[in-house]
């Protein structure tokens, strides 16, 4: 069971992943229309990626645009979140010595404390965002059970990680349910909200490309978006 | 297929069809046919995929669901937070639904599409700012409107403003004869106090083309006898068109994107035959979006530019005034306190914050401005954006939507309120009469004509 | 001396004055009358609401509408009307002062008659600066004639014609009026001008000697500007007092038992909004008891 899950599975899951948001990033990018998204991406290549990179960085540093700024509570649970989300699985110790026994290559670890800190932040803002879905009417209204899938899927690995982490209960099972969980994330990601790892990117891309080509960027001060 | 007389899928286009439509007062059996048009399920999903590409479908498939946009929209915040009045959920409810069902909607949902395209929003843009994902709902309003368009589900009024720019290639029912001795008589009527006052028409090779809306000419032609003065003063070069002369699109309003490039080319067309350095539009946001900002694409224009630089006349005066072409007697400036009505559509369309804040440090006496709050790129709309304004179907919530403007206004203990844009001006008279708000209202040409210096050879001798 | 009258009427009691007058004179001239009636103010920006200026209610206007509003019309002025069987009822949308402008334009009439000023409640007052007459008066290119109070509409011709003179450019196309219904009338004229001591020098208070002195010199223009032009033109008597200019031609027309005033208006759209009172002008039509034409320009040749 251990060996499939780490053999073939992960490998079938990183496939999964790393293919299919190249593919939804290819299609965002080939989809786009300077007419009917009435932007002229062509004729303005250094205006665009000037807004492009404007518009994604702003919105990357926690309170960086005006959005960030009017809604304090929601940023620093979404930032702790997201902070956790990426960092943890990427730069955990235990990831790097099972990449560097399956790749032979490895990333700098986190120290073992931080790493722990983040994990844990990134559970409890996880649940708080899960209950501003729904105690705020404004977001309950919008949330459907896909939305609870995608926190699901995304919280299960810390969770199940941590238990195996400091070994409450059965330590294979938690292990077992982490890689489970973990891989599930991996394969889901392309096909469901989770694709906005790539597509973010790209949106947000788009859209500063919109503001910095027609809406204004070229009339001297740029505005964040 | 049931199509009314008035309520169906065809566009208006040709003068006795506009004269019939008009005369169904307030729209009353366009109205009572529109319940029972069918919708046309083939032609909606055909249209989607055609027209729909990645970035619309990634904005829908990737809406988190946050609900950080529901804040932004002052529409939400006026109807007491109603979750209903969240962007996200506006457009999820409907552009949203007709793609999941893949077009096979019914006559009931169009109705409550078509009132949440036009009444629930005014495509003013600040959600898309807003939304981490950059979200632009207001974007995707506007391309709702155009599919609710091709069904027929368009309020009245907005059939017919469209039904104008077809038959008249402006807003209203405005010849361009008309157009062209409106201005003459203008000038004339100013020649006593400026003798050299001229109007010069089809001028081929001017520093500026001059270009107006439809409504100075048929109700308030003292603005472009305004105009005519202050580039007279101002000692500038410039000309109308007899043809092409209407910046405004209330097809953009309507969605009706065919009329909306045969707009624009009659204007570019105006722009290509008589070459002008560039061209001015008047105080008009939706006007300067349409022609400048959006026009470009729907001509197929593939830099996205008009045919020759385009600039609205917030720009035109702080240059002249920054220049020194027209000059301000100290003595006249403003001082009661006063703010700035920033318009959606050239702000968070076309980047212009700076420059209407330049022409009140020349014409405003120091420490006398207020601005509004939030202001600049964040500012709200004035509440009557996007078609609002006109819709008398939809006047009750209009009047809701007035109250964010009446109170950001109030807020800031103003007298006067500058407003350089049509849309934002009738707003703005509407809710001072509305919600009987003391503080008084104007375009930025009455007042600089009042203040300005004119120069002693422009003076008539006595 | 008048063919073609422009009525131009709030179709409310406050135009009724102004109504009998300018049927008395179209059946003394035997003049053909348009009665012009700008019914509603647009709103809404491209909406067809319309705010009915009588009513103050929004309306959707359709010929039903306007059907009904000339029938109004009919009524009010009904009993003058039949003064001029042939007199037309024209109704339109628009600002009125522009919109009877535009006809003045169209229709080319030798007068416009007009009722006073309807008061600050008017529907479309908020939007612009100075009041429907005053900018009628400025812009038009004939003269424009108003009637203000019930008194000053009891009138059965021309036996004494007052002249409010200022010696401006737009004065002097007044007197050149003045002087043509009196010779056409064959009646009195007087030359009138007041000097102003009053609102315009902010309180200080002139020496007698200089308000003399002015008066000497003002005779001496009216001697110069228009008692030249009169030709053998010998009816004529001219005057200069002091005072509060409206106040004073008011006072003087009633002495002389005047059945018209006739003045320049000239004011520049600036004026208009900072008088809250209104011109000069204005205040002589609230208070004269006759009718005031105002005159600023030679008829075009």
């Amino acid at each position: 069971m251990y060996a499939f899950l780490t053999g073939p599975m992960f490998w079938l899951s990183l496939a999964v992943f790393i293919a299919g948001l190249f593919w939804r990033a290819v299609w965002y990018a080939r989809g786009l229309d300077w007419q009917l998204d009435r932007v002229a991406y062509r004729a303005w290549p250094k205006e665009g990626a000037r807004g492009a990179v404007r518009s994604v960085f702003r919105w990357l540093v926690p309170f960086g645009t005006r959005g960030w700024r009017v809604q304090p509570f929601m940023t620093v649970v979404f930032f702790l979140f997201h902070a956790g989300a990426v960092l943890a699985p990427v730069f955990l110790l235990a990831h790097n010595v099972f990449l560097e026994s399956k790749l032979g290559v490895s990333l700098p670890a986190l120290p073992r404390f931080l790493a722990d800190a983040l994990a844990l932040l990134a559970v409890i803002a996880g649940l708080l965002l899960a209950l501003r879905r729904v105690a705020l009417p404004e977001v309950r209204i919008l949330t459907d059970w896909r939305d609870g899938l995608v926190l699901a899927l995304s919280l299960a690995p810390f969770i199940t990680g941590l238990l195996a982490r400091f070994q409450a209960g059965d330590y294979q099972f938690w292990l077992l349910a982490h890689i489970i969980s973990g891989e599930a994330f991996l394969i889901a990601a392309p096909f469901t909200k989770l694709s906005h790892i790539v597509l973010f990117f790209m949106s947000r891309a788009q859209l500063g490309m919109d503001y910095g080509i027609k809406r204004g960027g070229m009339k001297g001060k740029g505005m964040a978006w | 297929m049931p199509e009314g007389q008035f309520c169906n899928k065809r566009p208006v286009n040709t003068d006795e069809e506009l004269k019939a439509l008009l005369g169904d007062t307030g729209g009353q059996k366009y109205y009572q046919e529109m319940k029972a048009l069918e919708v046309d399920t083939a032609l909606l999903w055909s249209t989607i995929q055609k027209t729909m590409k990645s970035r619309i479908k990634t904005w829908l498939s990737i809406c988190a669901h946050c609900g950080m946009c529901a804040d932004s929209c002052f529409i939400y915040r006026v109807s007491n937070r109603n979750p209903k009045q969240v962007p996200a959920y506006k457009i999820q409810s409907t552009l949203g639904e007709i793609v999941r069902r893949k077009g096979k909607v019914d006559n009931a949902f169009m109705h409550m599409a078509m009132e949440t395209a036009w009444a629930k929003c005014t495509c003013c843009n600040r959600c898309g700012m807003y939304c981490p994902h950059g979200i632009d709902m207001g974007v995707m309003f506007g391309y709702l409107r155009g599919l609710l368009y091709q069904q027929g589900f368009v309020p009245w009024e907005m059939k017919i403003g469209a039904g104008m720019h077809r038959v008249y290639r402006a807003q209203m029912d405005v010849p361009n004869e008309e157009f062209v001795d409106t201005f003459q008589w203008m000038v004339e009527e100013n020649q006593e106090e400026y003798p050299r006052l001229e109007v010069p028409v089809d001028k081929e090779g001017a520093d500026i083309l001059y270009t107006v809306n439809a409504r100075e000419v048929k109700h308030y032609p003292e603005d472009l006898a305004e105009a005519a003065i202050l580039f007279h003063i101002a000692g500038e070069d410039w000309t109308v068109t007899s043809e092409g002369w209407e910046l405004t699109s209330l097809a953009m309003f309507a969605g009706d994107w065919e009329a909306c490039k045969m707009q624009v080319t009659s204007v570019y067309g105006a722009m290509e035959r008589l070459k002008p350095k560039r061209m001015v539009g008047t105080e008009c946001g939706h006007a300067h979006r349409a022609t400048v900002v959006e026009g470009p694409y729907w001509a197929g224009r593939k830099d996205g530019q008009t045919p020759v630089p385009s600039i609205h006349y917030v720009e035109w005066l702080a240059e002249a005034l920054r220049t020194g072409k027209l000059k301000i007697d100290p003595e006249k400036r403003i001082k009661v306190p006063v703010t700035i009505q920033d318009s959606c559509n050239y702000i968070r369309n076309h980047g212009l914050k700076e420059v209407t804040r330049e022409i009140i440090s020349y014409i405003v006496e120091p420490g006398y401005f207020r601005d509004m709050s939030p202001n600049r790129e964040h500012n709200y709309c004035c509440g009557g954006g996007g078609g609002f304004n006109g819709i008398g179907l939809y006047r009750r919530q209009r009047n809701e939507a007035l109250k964010t403007k009446r109170d950001q206004i109030l807020a800031t203990g103003a007298e006067l309120v500058l407003a350089p844009c049509h849309n934002c001006w009738d707003a703005i008279r509407d809710l001072i009469e509305e919600y009987e708000v003391p503080v008084k209202w104007s375009f930025l040409k009455p007042l600089i004509l009042k203040m300005a210096v004119v120069p002693e050879h422009l003076k008539p001798r006595e | 001396m008048f063919k073609n009258i422009l009525f131009a009427t709030s179709a409310t009691e406050a135009s009724d004055h102004a109504a009998r007058v300018a049927f008395n004179l179209a059946r003394q001239y035997g003049a053909a009358v348009t009665v012009f009636h700008v019914l509603g103010v647009p709103t809404r920006g491209y909406s067809q609401v319309v705010v009915d200026v009588r009513t103050k209610e929004s309306v959707q206007v359709d010929d039903e509408y306007r059907a009904w509003v000339v029938e109004e019309i009919k009524n009010q002025h009904g009993g003058e009307m039949k003064k001029a069987p042939q007199a037309v009822v024209e109704v339109c949308v628009g600002y009125p002062h522009r919109e009877i402008l535009r006809a003045v334009r169209e229709k080319k009439p030798d007068l416009v008659v007009m009722g006073g000023t309807t008061g600050g409640d008017s529907v479309y007052k908020k939007a612009l600066a100075g009041t429907t007459l005053q900018k009628v008066a400025k812009a038009a290119p004939c003269p424009v004639l108003a009637v203000a109070r019930e008194a000053a509409s009891f009138w059965g011709g021309f036996s004494s014609i007052v002249f409010g003179a200022d010696f401006s450019k737009a004065s002097d196309a007044a007197f050149d009026f003045s002087l043509k219904m009196a010779r056409e009338a064959q009646c009195e004229l007087h030359l009138f001008h007041a000097v102003d001591v009053g609102a315009t020098l902010m309180g200080k208070i002139m020496d007698q000697d200089t308000i003399e002195g002015q008066i000497r010199e003002s005779l001496n223009r009216i001697r110069g500007r228009y008692v030249a032009k009169m030709g053998d033109f010998k009816n004529y008597t001219m005057e200069v007092w002091e005072g509060i200019p409206s106040i004073e031609i008011v006072k003087f027309a009633r002495e002389r038992n005047a059945d018209l005033i006739v003045m320049a208006h000239h004011a520049r759209q600036a004026d208009l909004e900072d008088s809250p009172m209104g011109s000069t002008m204005e205040q002589v039509i609230m208070r004269a008891g006759c009718p005031v034409i105002s005159v600023n320009r030679l008829p075009k040749a």
